[in-house]
């Protein structure tokens, strides 16, 4: 099971927090210095695993970003490598050449990819068309919202004149 | 664009982050966010905010969490905008409430009947952002509320709400398995679900059902098997490929039940042998992912009932994983062999030098997973190598954890496996030493005890030799600064039980030893009560062996002070420490028998013993005795249980005097303080509790009485000699010393490789002879000695990959080549970048700096350059560079792997690793300019230009 998802830039700024298990915010903050201490100090050859507190923690570098899944002891570790790149494309197909930029402006859309990928510390899909499609459909039923909700006000703004 | 900037959020969101991204210092964002706390707060309690504003608010404040801040007083209003009826809305709404809340969180009683209500809507969209928060808040309590939804949606005609119901279920099942138990038929049903992705998501419940009882799923292996073959010959949609493997994600988890299922069962298992073979052949070892479904099966394979011809295979697999130049490869390669050695234990020692290598390599968590696999292939052939090396690398490390680990682990070793008294003595010593106060109180006992009872064998010499080394380690090491605690106690302890015993060092010697211990921890009570307590022991040996007894000065001090101290426990120890020493000779032998710590002593709990004196108090008149069961639990039977409790407390240590009876009791018996060590059972359960507070323990007269109960009474098993897992190799059985000796020839008579197990030293010398390197040595002596035959095989793998050197040097060359053609390609970028950056650069430059702090930090060698453009394109150019060479090390990197073809890979490195970058080329083409397009916009919304952190806008696919 996935713990939690973490995204930190190489600066040790937080890009996206998701926490499968409960943890309390001061938790939080202190697993996140923790392990950006551990893992942004790690050579670039080195494993893409660290031992941490009884669990293991897989991370990958994208660029300027480090993306951390938090596993138990007896979970696939480079399977989690995988889930983590898979979740990396998808977010690549998504925003177009992805950028920590995007991630930083738009995480809320990334916390709903992530939503559609993960749910409660596992896989739940792994075929990035269907991600794309359940999240291209909420988009769109999102804009038509938008659309309505618009015009309503612009309704309601010429009422109101 | 108008208010709107390019990312679809309000300008002054973007504001935000650009002021939070270019902050010097921690405080200076601080501020920044309070400031936007404030703001949030006002806007969002404001009635007169717009709803679409108020979404803006809450991702602001998602933000403001994310950057560790309280956002508590947002909670509400995430909670309200669920209730919202437009679904852009309650969507942000439920991600707020997702990422705020945990499932224990007072307002979740407040999202229920939303959630209630959500589960029942038409739209599939809303079902599933439901579900979402389904799984995230929902707890064993409000679980009820939403069950039957749930259930019903199980059938929902969009596999996407069936994928998340079947989720949202297992999350239940999580939480509280009981108020889902009749409802797990469901799991297998989905398993048949049309849509593979359901299918997939059924999986996971299924693997913890299967986890707790597997025998309930025996009939689903055909159909799992099945699945599997399915998913192996592509059966499934093309969009469930990922890098041009089938599914892999399914598989591994198919393959990790199957793992369970066919565990120990032979039927079973041999239904799997043929998808499994057919798996494994077919794995493509040059992607990750094919590695991973490779690792997979043979953790399935260690599991399952042995199959010779898989064994091969994955035995082939590790030695592929464990050659890789891969850290990755090399540590799943380590764990993987560390589960086939229980099968069969011969194949590590092919690797061992691969297997030296990963624990040399600076890399810590490789060399802690190896140190794992050594801790599973300890024999007592090899244990003092194994253990030592532990010993060192544990004192190399800091985290705690890690060390506390580590440190049972090598005293359990050490336990088993001791070669010797004084190699266990010492090494123990050093875990103590290091690590004593981290590691588990019950060993300390443990280690105690092993000193008392020796090997348990007849052999008294053998003992008393265990413990007069253990006597003469301590009084070395016992003037060392900064002992842990626990270490002191078990040093006292046994300065206490054996200081004289051998009659090498005097009475006074010892006493003055332990003085010294005691004074120079004044704060520490529990080792000055060993310490007092073992004071008591020596003297009253004395006395009981007719000496005269000089009491030092410091002595006396100490008893002084002890006698004022404030711990009560003391002040016991040192009056009776007083009584003892105006005894006369026979009764001291009496109450301090000499080595007397491992004889049995007979508790009456009844203390019937006291019969008769109760008998004549009652005809005296005085009041009968009622139970403290019968006394407070008296009317109630819903105190039944308590009363349960009260009996169960009775047997364990109490804390609290018992009412009257005691001072008459200790009025009438103290001389006969013999028959009192009776009274003062110190029972199993409370033992840890004892060792944290021995104040309790004191009351004892005889603590040597006392001390050796704990000893017997620990429930501890014995575990000298005993193995951990079954190797095949009669060794393990040995229980001393002695017999090791035999069974090293008994050994060479069954063939094994090792011809001398204790004569590592003249084996590994001979080897050295053969072949000189350090690492053969360790080898031999990690791997019990190589035999002649195995020997010559490092060798001539030491030829081999002789051969090997100039091909993978050939490999590194056309690593080195390709990047440069890469680099040239590349190239192109950053001049890109830098036309658009130049204007901005010069125009923003003062207020450029913020992260160049950061760089200078973590990077040198981009700081020399000031910020120009010059330097933008540099180190984008740079970063570029590494990151190619970084995605192009795969492919030589797995073209090594290969041991056989290995010239023709050589030869074919270049053309491989030139495809692979044109192949990414032709990907990067319309990226790159997507990149760009991205980048002038930020530039027009006037964020920070690239200077600072340049791979803010690099594409994260590279």
């Amino acid at each position: 099971m996935i713990h939690f998802v973490l995204l930190i830039s190489r600066q040790g700024k937080v890009r996206l927090t998701k926490w499968y298990s409960p943890y309390t915010q001061k938790e939080r903050t202190k697993v996140i210095r923790e392990l950006s201490g551990l893992i942004l100090n790690r050579g670039p050859k080195l494993c893409n695993f660290v031992e941490w507190r009884g669990y293991k923690v897989v991370y990958k570098r994208y660029a300027s970003l480090y993306f951390c899944m938090c596993i138990d002891q007896d979970d696939n570790e480079l399977e989690i490598l995988e889930i983590i790149h898979h979740f990396v494309e998808i977010l690549d197909r998504y925003f177009g050449s992805v950028c920590e930029l995007d991630l930083i402006f738009n995480f809320h859309k990334a916390y709903y990819i992530l939503d559609e990928l993960l749910i409660a510390g596992e896989l739940q899909e792994s075929s990035k068309k269907t991600v794309a499609r359940l999240i291209a459909a909420q988009d769109s039923l999102v804009e038509a919202a938008k659309e309505q909700a618009s015009s309503i006000s612009n309704m309601i703004a010429q009422a109101t004149k | 664009m108008g208010s709107q900037g390019g990312f679809g959020q309000s300008k002054e969101f973007l504001d935000l982050i650009k002021s939070i991204g270019e902050c010097r210092s921690k405080a200076e964002e601080d501020r920044i966010v309070l400031r936007e706390i404030e703001t949030l707060k006002t806007r969002l309690s404001s009635p007169n905010t717009p709803k679409f504003k108020l979404k803006e608010y809450l991702i602001r404040l998602l933000y403001v969490e994310m950057l560790g801040h309280d956002a508590s007083f947002g909670y509400i209003h995430a909670v309200k905008m669920t209730h919202d009826e437009n679904l852009l809305l309650k969507r942000t709404g439920y991600l707020a409430v997702t990422l705020f809340l945990n499932e224990d969180h007072d307002l979740i009683i407040l999202i229920v009947n939303t959630i209630q209500k959500d589960l029942k809507s038409d739209n599939y969209l809303v079902v599933s952002a439901a579900l979402n928060a389904v799984c995230r808040l929902i707890n064993e309590e409000t679980i009820p509320a939403v069950l039957p939804q749930v259930v019903e949606l199980l059938g929902h005609q969009k596999e996407a709400v069936r994928k998340k119901a079947v989720m949202a279920l297992h999350r239940f099942y999580q939480r509280a398995p009981g108020s889902v138990s009749h409802l797990i038929s469901n799991f297998r049903k989905r398993l048949c679900d049309n849509d593979p992705g359901v299918m997939g998501a059924a999986l996971c419940p299924l693997f913890d059902l299967i986890t707790i009882d597997a025998d309930a799923y025996k009939d689903l292996v055909i159909s799992f098997v099945n699945i599997l073959k399915q998913v192996a010959e592509r059966r499934l949609p093309k969009s469930y490929d990922y890098h041009q493997m089938p599914a892999p994600f399914i598989q591994i988890k198919l393959l990790k039940i199957l793992a369970l299922l066919g565990s120990g069962d032979k039927k079973a298992s041999e239904q799997m042998y043929t998808i499994l073979g057919d798996i494994m052949r077919k794995c493509d070892s040059t992607s990750n992912i094919g590695n991973a479904i490779l690792y997979e099966c043979i953790c399935c394979v260690s599991s399952l009932h042995p199959n010779p011809k898989l064994l091969e295979a994955a035995a082939d697999a590790i030695s592929k994983f464990l050659k890789s130049d891969s850290h990755n490869l090399r540590y799943l390669g380590i764990d993987a062999l560390s589960r086939l050695i229980k099968i069969s234990p011969e194949i590590a020692e092919q690797h061992q030098l691969a297997v030296i290598d990963c624990l040399e390599d600076p890399d810590d968590t490789l060399k802690r997973k190896t140190f794992e696999l050594l801790y599973k292939m300890t024999k007592s052939s090899n244990v003092e190598v194994i253990v030592d090396r532990m010993i060192q690398y544990m004192i190399s490390i800091s985290d705690n954890h890690y060390k506390t680990e580590i440190a049972s682990r090598c005293v359990e070793l050490a336990e088993q496996f001791a070669p010797s008294n004084q190699w266990f003595i010492q090494a123990m010593n050093k875990v103590f030493e290091h690590a004593g106060d981290l590691v588990n109180a019950k060993v300390a006992h443990n280690l105690m005890r092993l000193i008392a009872e020796g090997f348990g064998e007849d052999d008294d010499a053998a003992d008393t030799q265990l413990r007069s080394s253990a006597v003469e380690s301590y009084l070395q090491i016992m003037g060392e600064p900064k002992l842990p605690s626990a270490f002191l106690q078990v040093i006292c302890w046994v300065l206490g039980e054996y200081g004289t015993a051998d009659g090498k060092y005097s009475a006074s010697y010892i006493t003055g030893k332990l003085c010294d211990v005691a004074e120079a921890h004044l704060a520490d009570d529990t080792v000055k009560a060993y310490a007092i307590t073992a004071l008591m022991k020596i003297y009253s040996f004395e006395i009981a062996a007719g000496r005269a007894v000089d009491v030092l000065p410091e002595c006396q001090s100490l008893i002084e002070e002890m006698l004022a101290s404030h711990s009560t426990d003391l002040q016991q120890r040192a009056y009776e420490l007083q009584a003892i020493l105006n005894l006369d000779s026979h009764a001291v032998k009496k109450i301090m028998p000499m080595d007397s710590t491992c004889d049995d002593i007979e508790i009456d709990k009844s203390l019937s013993f006291l019969n008769g004196y109760v008998q004549q108090a009652v005809e005296n008149g005085a009041q009968p005795y009622i139970p403290e069961s019968e006394r407070s639990g008296m009317s109630n039977i819903s105190n039944f249980k308590s009363q349960e409790d009260h009996e169960s407390s009775t047997h364990a240590l109490r804390f609290e005097a018992y009412e009257l009876p005691k001072p008459v009791l200790s009025q009438n018996v103290p001389p006969i303080l013999a028959s009192s060590t009776e009274l003062v059972p110190v029972p199993e359960p409370s033992y840890v509790a004892d060792i944290l507070q021995p104040a309790i323990s004191a009351p004892s007269a005889s603590d040597a009485g006392s001390s050796e109960l704990r000893l017997r009474l620990d429930g501890v098993q014995r575990k000298w000699g005993k193995p951990t897992y079954s190797s095949p190799t009669p060794s393990t059985s040995s229980n001393d010393t002695v017999k090791i000796q035999n069974e090293a020839t008994q050994r060479d008579s069954v063939g094994m490789s090792n011809s001398k197990t204790r004569d590592v030293s003249y084996d590994s010398r001979k080897q050295q002879v053969e072949i000189s390197p350090e690492k053969q040595k360790l080898a031999a002596s990690l791997f019990g000695g190589v035999s002649k035959s195995d020997g010559r095989q490092p060798s001539s793998s030491q030829k081999i990959s002789k051969p090997q050197n100039p091909t993978s040097d050939k490999s590194r060359a056309a690593k080195a080549a390709a990047p440069d053609t890469a680099s040239v390609k590349t190239s192109q970028p950053p001049p890109d970048l830098l036309d658009l950056s130049e204007p901005s650069v010069s125009s923003s430059a003062p207020s450029v700096d913020p992260f160049k702090q950061f760089e200078g930090l973590l990077d040198l060698k981009q700081d020399p350059t000031p910020v120009s453009a010059g330097g933008v394109g540099s180190t984008e150019a740079s970063d570029f560079m590494s990151l190619f060479t970084d995605m192009s090390l795969n492919v030589p990197t797995d073209g090594v792997l290969d041991p056989m073809p290995n010239v023709i890979n050589g030869n074919g490195l270049g053309g491989i690793t030139a495809a692979d970058h044109s192949v990414q080329q032709l990907n990067k083409g319309p990226n790159l300019k997507q990149a760009l397009e991205k980048d002038a916009r930020v530039r027009q919304m006037g964020v920070t230009p690239s200077g600072q952190n340049p791979s803010l806008f690099k594409d994260l696919l590279g």
